[in-house]
C-alpha cells in the first residue's frame, strides 16, 4: 500500500480513472507542500542554529520563536520588484530560477522515502534506475546557474558560472564513482542496484560503515555540489558580490536561496539513503520516514557546522582537490569495493 | 558576451572589473579597477575618496577645542587613537601639558580602543576569508569595551572623550572595575578567537605565503603600523618617540619576518596580548590629582591662542598617525594636516595583489585594516 493507492481508494467514488486522475493531482499537491515545508523548514533551522552559534538570537519576532518569520520573508520577497537588468538574455534569464527549483523538486520526487504510519509508503517515484534518474535531477541545478551567469550580462555573475562549470566537473567524478562502489556491493545482493528502494531495503548494517569511505568522498562531494562555504565559490559573497545570481531580485532570489538550501538537504538526503540506510530502522514499515527524517538532519545540522565554521576555499584549491585528492581516494575506495564483494563476499 | 575592456602589451585581453564602492567585501568605499586575466589580477588600481568630507578644512573653521569631534569620525573604528593624536599636537602648540593622570586615563582609553579596533579587524578579516562565525566572537568582546566607552562619554563610536588640557570627565571605581574585569577574561577569550582562525587548515593555506610585503618595498611606501612590523621592521611610535606615559610601562613591540597575510594576522594578535599587558600596568599606576588643565577650563578653552607649527606623530592601530598643525596666532588653526597611515598603507596595494589570484586580492587586502573614514577624511 502506498499513498497514490490510498488516495485512489479515497477517491473511489469518480471512477477507475477519475479516482487515479484525482489521486495524481493531490500527490503532487501533497508532495509541493512537503517540499516548501522542508525548505521552509531547513532555512529556519539554519537561521536559528547560525544565531545560536554566532551568540545571537536568530528570528524571534514573527510567530512563536520565530517560526513564521520565513513565511514573511517568502511573501515580502514575492511582493517585491524583480528588476531585470538590461542588456540580459531574456528568456535565458527568466528561465534559469526555474531550472534550478525544478531540478530540485524532481530531485525530491525520486527519494524512498518509507512508510508512514497507515498510509505505507510515501514514495512517489518507483523506477528501476531511480539512482541514475536522481543524479540526472542533481545534474539540472547547476545548469540553471550557468545559465544565469551567462545571461546577467554581468562581470560578476560570469565569472561565478565559471566557477559553477570548474566545481560540477571536478566533483561529479568522485561523487559518482563512490555511488558506483556502492551499487557493486549492492548488486550482490540485489538484482537491481540501481534501484533506490533495492539499495535502501538491503542495507541490513548501514553502507556507510564497509564503505566509509565513500561515505566521506561522497559527503564533501555533496557539500561542493550544493556550493555553500566552505566551497561557495560560484557565489562567494566577497570576491563576486553574489556571483551568478547577483542581477536577481525578488522571488527569482528566492528561488536561488530555497535552490541551495534546498540541495543541503536533498544532498542530506541522499547521503542517508545511500550510505545510513535511508528508512531501515526499527518497526520500519511504521516510522521509516520518521528514520529518514531524524537521518537527514543530523546530516544537515553536521553541514551546517561545516559552513558556519571554515572559511572559503581558494577555486584552484578547490579543484585540486577534486581531481588530485577525491578522485584517487573514490579510485582505491572502488578497489576496496570490489575486494569485499567479490573476495570476502561482504 | 563580455567585451573585453583592454589589452595587454602581447595581445592578451584582459577583462576589467570595478569593484566598489558598493562592493560587500570592499572595506568602507574603497573602488578597486581590477584587469582580470581569467581569475588572475593583471592591474589594480585602488580609487577613493568617496568618503571625502573635508574635514582637515573643518577643523581650520573651528576652534583648538572643537577639532576632536572631527577626528573621532577619521578613524571611527579607533577614535580614542585619533583623539590621542590630535591633542598631542595641539597641547604641544598651544602649550597646555595635561595632568598625570589625565595623561595615564588617555593612555589606558587608547589601549582599549586599540583592541576593539584589532577586534574589528580580526572579525571582517575572517568574513572577508568566508569565516562568518568568529566575527561575532569579536564583536562580542568588542561590546565590553564599547560599554566601558559609553559609561565614560556617554557614546558608543563618537566618543568626544578627552579634550585640549585633558579629559571630558574623570573615571570612577565603578570604570576601573569594569576595565579590570574586562583585563581579566579577555585574555582567554582572545586565545579561543585565535585558535578558531589559527587552528583552520584553510585558513593557513590561504593567508601563509600570501602577499609578500618586502621590508624596502614597505619602506618606499611609506607603509607603517602592523603592517610594517609584520614585515619585520621594529618601528612603534610608543617605543621611537614615547608619547603620553608609553615610556612608563614595559611592554613588547611584536615584529615578524614572515612578511606574509598571517604574519599580519599574527602581529595584531600579539599587539592585543601587549595591550592588555600594559592595560595592566596602567590600571595601577593611575595617580590621584586633577583630570584636566585648570588653564583649559570650559570657558577659557575657546580664547587659547597658538602660534607657530608643530607635528605630533602616535602610534593609532593602524599605524603611525601624525598630525600637523600651524597657528597663526588667532583661536582657530591656520592649518591642519593629517597623515593617515591607511592613506599610506593603500598605496602598496597595487604591488601586493599583481599576479595574484582574485581571491587572494580580497585576502590581502583584507589584511591591511582599512577605514575610510580615515583615507578619505
Amino acid at each position: 500500500m502506498n499513498i497514490l493507492l490510498r488516495l485512489a481508494l479515497f477517491f473511489a467514488g469518480a471512477g477507475h480513472y477519475g479516482s487515479y486522475f484525482l489521486a495524481y493531482i493531490f500527490e503532487t499537491i501533497f508532495f509541493m507542500i512537503f517540499v516548501a515545508v522542508v525548505l521552509i523548514f531547513t532555512i529556519y533551522l539554519f537561521r536559528k542554529y547560525m544565531a545560536r552559534l554566532q551568540l545571537r538570537y536568530g528570528p524571534n519576532r514573527v510567530g512563536k520563536f520565530g517560526s513564521l518569520q520565513l513565511i514573511a520573508d517568502a511573501l515580502k520577497l514575492m511582493g517585491k520588484e524583480s528588476i531585470l537588468p538590461s542588456g540580459r538574455d531574456d528568456f535565458a534569464f527568466r528561465v534559469a530560477p526555474l531550472i534550478v527549483f525544478i531540478g530540485l523538486f524532481v530531485g525530491f520526487a525520486i527519494i524512498p522515502y518509507g512508510s508512514f504510519y497507515w498510509i505505507g509508503s510515501l514514495t512517489i517515484t518507483h523506477s528501476n534506475v531511480s539512482l541514475l534518474l536522481i543524479f540526472g535531477a542533481l545534474a539540472i541545478m547547476p545548469i540553471g546557474e550557468i545559465v544565469a551567469g551567462a545571461s546577467s550580462k554581468n562581470k560578476y555573475a560570469v565569472l561565478g558560472a565559471l566557477r559553477g562549470v570548474a566545481k560540477d566537473i571536478s566533483f561529479e567524478i568522485p561523487m559518482m564513482l563512490s555511488v558506483i562502489a556502492l551499487v557493486m556491493m549492492a548488486s550482490a545482493r540485489t538484482a537491481n542496484g540501481l534501484n533506490l528502494e533495492d539499495l535502501t531495503s538491503v542495507q541490513f548494517i548501514p553502507y556507510g560503515i564497509p564503505e566509509v569511505i565513500g561515505l566521506f568522498v561522497f559527503f564533501i562531494a555533496m557539500i561542493a555540489r550544493a556550493a555553500y562555504s566552505p566551497f561557495d565559490l560560484g557565489e562567494s559573497d566577497s570576491e563576486l558580490v553574489s556571483g551568478y545570481s547577483t542581477e536577481y531580485s525578488g522571488m527569482r532570489f528566492g528561488m536561488f536561496y530555497m535552490g541551495l538550501f534546498g540541495s543541503i538537504f536533498l544532498g542530506s538526503m541522499l547521503v542517508s539513503v545511500l550510505y545510513l540506510g535511508g528508512y531501515n530502522g526499527p518497526f520500519s514499515s511504521y516510522a521509516g520516514f520518521i528514520y529518514l527524517l531524524i537521518k537527514t538532519l543530523i546530516l544537515v545540522l553536521v553541514a551546517f557546522l561545516v559552513w558556519l565554521s571554515i572559511p572559503r576555499i581558494r577555486i584552484d584549491r578547490f579543484v585540486n582537490m577534486g581531481w588530485k585528492y577525491l578522485l584517487p581516494i573514490a579510485v582505491i575506495n572502488l578497489i576496496i569495493s570490489g575486494v569485499l564483494t567479490l573476495g570476502l563476499g561482504i | 558576451m563580455l567585451k573585453e575592456d583592454s589589452e595587454s602589451a602581447n595581445g592578451n585581453k584582459w577583462v576589467e572589473l570595478n569593484m566598489g564602492p558598493q562592493h560587500p567585501s570592499m572595506h568602507g568605499v574603497l573602488r578597486l579597477r581590477v584587469k582580470l586575466d581569467g581569475e588572475i589580477v593583471k592591474e589594480c588600481e585602488p580609487i577613493i575618496g568617496y568618503l571625502h568630507r573635508n574635514a582637515e578644512k573643518l577643523c581650520e573653521l573651528d576652534y583648538y577645542c572643537d577639532a576632536t569631534v572631527y577626528f573621532d569620525r577619521m578613524d571611527y573604528v579607533g577614535a580614542m587613537n585619533m583623539e590621542v593624536g590630535y591633542l598631542e599636537a595641539a597641547e604641544k602648540l598651544l602649550d597646555i601639558p595635561p595632568p598625570e593622570r589625565a595623561q595615564w586615563i588617555r593612555l589606558i582609553m587608547a589601549e582599549l580602543n586599540r583592541i576593539a579596533a584589532h577586534l574589528v579587524w580580526t572579525g571582517a578579516f575572517g568574513l572577508d576569508l568566508g569565516m562568518l562565525t568568529p566575527f561575532f566572537y569579536c564583536f562580542a568582546e568588542r561590546e565590553k569595551i564599547q560599554r566601558i566607552f559609553v559609561d565614560i562619554s556617554g557614546s558608543r563610536q563618537q566618543l568626544n572623550y578627552m579634550s585640549i588640557g585633558g579629559v571630558y570627565q574623570d573615571i570612577n571605581d565603578k570604570i576601573i572595575y569594569d576595565i579590570e574585569q574586562f583585563i581579566d577574561q579577555f585574555p582567554k577569550k582572545l586565545e579561543d578567537i585565535n585558535k578558531t582562525f589559527i587552528k583552520n587548515d584553510i585558513f593557513i593555506s590561504r593567508n601563509k605565503g600570501m602577499g609578500i610585503l618586502e621590508p624596502e618595498v614597505a619602506l618606499d611606501y611609506g607603509v607603517t603600523g602592523p603592517m610594517l612590523r609584520a614585515s619585520g621592521i621594529d618601528y612603534d611610535i610608543r617605543k621611537k618617540e614615547p608619547y603620553l606615559m608609553y615610556d612608563k610601562v614595559n611592554f613588547d613591540v611584536p615584529v615578524s619576518y614572515k612578511k606574509d597575510n598571517l604574519a599580519r594576522y599574527l602581529v595584531r594578535i600579539e599587539e592585543m596580548r601587549q595591550s592588555i599587558k600594559i592595560l595592566k600596568q596602567a590600571i595601577k599606576k593611575i595617580p590621584d590629582g586633577p583630570y584636566f588643565n585648570p588653564k583649559a577650563k570650559k570657558p577659557l578653552m575657546i580664547r587659547l591662542r597658538g602660534d607657530g607649527d608643530v607635528y605630533a606623530r602616535t602610534e593609532s592601530s593602524k599605524g603611525e598617525f601624525g598630525v600637523y598643525l600651524v597657528g597663526d596666532g588667532g583661536v582657530k588653526p591656520y592649518r591642519v594636516r593629517v597623515r593617515s597611515p591607511t592613506f599610506k598603507n593603500l598605496s602598496v596595494a597595487p604591488v601586493l595583489v599583481k599576479d595574484q589570484m582574485i581571491a587572494d586580492l580580497i585576502a590581502i587586502l583584507g589584511t591591511f585594516d582599512l577605514v575610510f573614514g580615515e583615507i578619505d577624511r
